[in-house]
């Protein structure tokens, strides 16, 4: 497969991501830009001008009518997404970190970090009727979290922390219902499957796992070596897992470098074995999200890249031999 | 006599003029003619296919497309823009159940390994466990072998003349520099001078870019891009000699770390050959 290279950002990326349909993709780094493109092509629909930081964080609703994007500027900001617009800018007191839409497009997670003295946030909004209060403001106990997502139905908000330990906490109390520390090293990715009943985590100490969202059991690991930034589920014709990560080795100056050896590995998602890789970028991938069809994906990376892959057609009659 | 429109100085020498022509498959093929950097005349062919795809697509996706640009592409044609979007090189994922899935481009590294493994690499100036060329004493033990059997061909050299026989080539006529002191003196300034090692440049960089971005922290004495032989692509390092050291340390603090050209550039201290 050709991949296409999309370079629309000057430093790394931070995170990147689909809407429901797949058509665009939304890419933010590092630079204070936020980047959407036509996946399709990587033709560049547009830019969202506003930041003044480096934007962590971004996310579409299902409509694809907005967008939400969390910054190191200690704000977060709602778009238009047909024009670039911004409706809505909140301020905080330190820098945003995660941000997701809830299934029904009504309400907005969103994490802020802890530093000099204000306490880290999870902070739920309103985006029906745009306010600038939230709807609920919980200070989160314990070690910090650095990535959360809805679960199904908004009954639970799954959140990683910095620890290694994934914990659920209600939306309406702000209560850490449970935990479970699964990982070693903190938390760098968590994306759910299409219905929310399971998510896989990505973690610095070299390995994915799949958790199931009520229970927080372990249901399937998967060991790499290299530290994972993120990870994402195959939602269609193969049961697989992409993972991604990389350490930056500081002497790589011959060839490796310029070969781009920084790998997008795929694993089996049942029986834990690895597939595949696919290598190309120049640093280590920050971010993995995979077109809703199944037939893409994209990588973020280091290097600030945003590689696009369509699948040969060879990738969906493989059939793994046991 | 009729004045012609066309001066005859003003005519392109022989070369062709841009062809554009389409095969019976479709395929048009572009051949246009250009200067390049060194001078030299190019002759570029492209050839393209154009496929026209029909999707069908949702009835949102669809009215999405047809949005017109903003932000940074505000007022852009339709259609991808080679500035933000290229094709990369085709990648092969091979799936494969046995878990080999480690590319094996380290081979010809591995079969080197395999190979010195078996024998003792000795040098031949000092005897020591290195390649000859890559000996530390190669100035000073190496210098002496050679200059031994100079000194028998000097010797030998003069008595010819004398006699008138032969021709004897300059560096050999008695009186001439000693082997090696004149390359010595020119290499010795090369290395005293602050050098600094840029890498992870990408393909597309010449020297001019490097000396461009370089020149405004001092004099620079000579830029060397290390280029592939076969492409002439350049490999993703150079280095850079200034004058001045403090020139240099502030380039490489000033340099390293900084981005160019959608990669982050790493400068070093050169260490030298020794």
């Amino acid at each position: 497969m050709r991949p296409i290279l999309l370079q629309g950002h000057e430093r790394s990326l931070t995170q990147i991501k689909y809407n429901r349909e797949g058509d665009l993709l939304f890419s933010v780094s590092k630079d204070h830009v936020v980047n959407a493109w036509f996946s399709h092509n990587g033709e560049r629909l547009g830019t969202y001008e506003g930041h003044i930081g480096a934007v962590w964080t971004v996310d579409v609703n299902s409509s694809s009518t907005l967008l939400i994007s969390g910054s190191a500027d200690n704000t977060a900001k709602l778009w238009d997404v047909s024009n670039g617009k911004c409706l809505k800018s909140w301020e905080f007191n330190t820098a945003v970190r995660c941000v997701q839409f809830s299934e029904d497009d009504k309400l907005v997670l969103l994490v802020t970090e802890p530093r000099m003295g204000f306490p880290a946030t999870l902070q739920i909004f309103n985006v029906e009727n745009v306010s600038s209060e939230p709807v609920h403001n919980f200070n989160p106990e314990g070690p910090k979290i650095t990535v959360a997502a809805w679960g199904a139905l908004n009954r639970y908000i799954v959140a990683g922390r910095e620890n290694g330990s994934v914990a659920l906490i209600d939306p309406k109390t702000g209560e850490c219902v449970s935990t479970n520390k699964v990982h070693e090293l903190t938390l760098t990715d968590l994306q759910m499957s299409s219905d929310r009943t399971y998510f896989v985590t990505a973690s610095k100490d070299k390995s994915a796992k799949i958790l199931e969202t009520e229970s927080l059991e372990v249901l399937k690991t998967y060991t790499t070596d290299t530290p994972l930034n993120s990870a994402a589920i195959m939602p269609k014709h193969q049961e697989f897992v992409v993972v991604g990560g990389g350490q930056e080795a500081m002497d790589v100056t011959t060839t490796s470098s310029r070969q781009g050896k920084f790998e997008c590995r795929f694993w089996h998602k049942i029986l834990e074995e690895e597939v595949g890789r696919v290598r190309g970028h120049f640093g280590p991938i920050n971010t993995i999200a995979i077109h809703p069809d199944g037939r893409s994906f994209a990588s973020g990376g280091e290097d600030g890249y945003v590689r696009v892959h369509h699948f040969d057609d060879d990738f969906f009659t493989f059939k793994f031999q046991i | 006599m009729p004045v012609s429109a066309t001066n005859w100085a003003d005519e392109v020498d022989g070369e062709d003029q841009p062809q554009t022509f389409t095969d019976a498959n479709g395929i048009t093929t572009i051949i246009e003619y250009r200067t390049n950097e060194d001078g030299k005349k190019v002759k570029v062919t492209r050839r393209t296919q154009k496929k026209l795809i029909h999707d069908v697509v949702n009835k949102a996706v669809a009215a999405r497309k047809k949005w017109p640009k903003f932000g940074k592409e505000k007022g852009n044609r339709p259609g991808p823009d080679p500035a933000t979007t290229n094709v990369g090189d085709n990648i092969k994922l091979k799936l494969s159940s046995t878990g080999d899935v480690v590319q094996d481009v380290d081979e010809k590294h591995e079969a080197m390994k395999a190979q010195l493994q078996n024998k003792k690499i000795l040098c031949r100036i000092c005897k020591g466990d290195h390649f000859t060329t890559k000996c530390p004493y190669k100035d000073s033990l190496g210098m002496e072998d050679a200059a031994a059997p100079a000194a028998a061909a000097e010797e030998a050299a003069p008595e010819e003349q004398q006699s008138g026989s032969k021709y004897i080539a300059p560096h050999m006529r008695a009186g001439a520099p000693a082997k090696g002191s004149d390359r010595d003196s020119m290499r010795e300034k090369r290395d005293e001078q602050p050098t600094l090692r840029v890498t992870n440049l990408s393909e597309d960089v010449t020297e001019a870019d490097v000396s461009e971005l370089f020149k405004r922290f001092g004099h620079i004495s000579r830029v060397f891009l290390a280029r592939d032989r076969e492409t002439n692509a350049c490999k993703g390092f150079a280095f850079v000699s200034f004058t001045m050291r403090e020139d240099a340390q502030r380039a490489l603090e000033a340099i390293d770390g900084r981005g160019y050209d959608n990669l982050i550039l790493r400068v070093e201290w050169a260490r030298s050959s020794a």
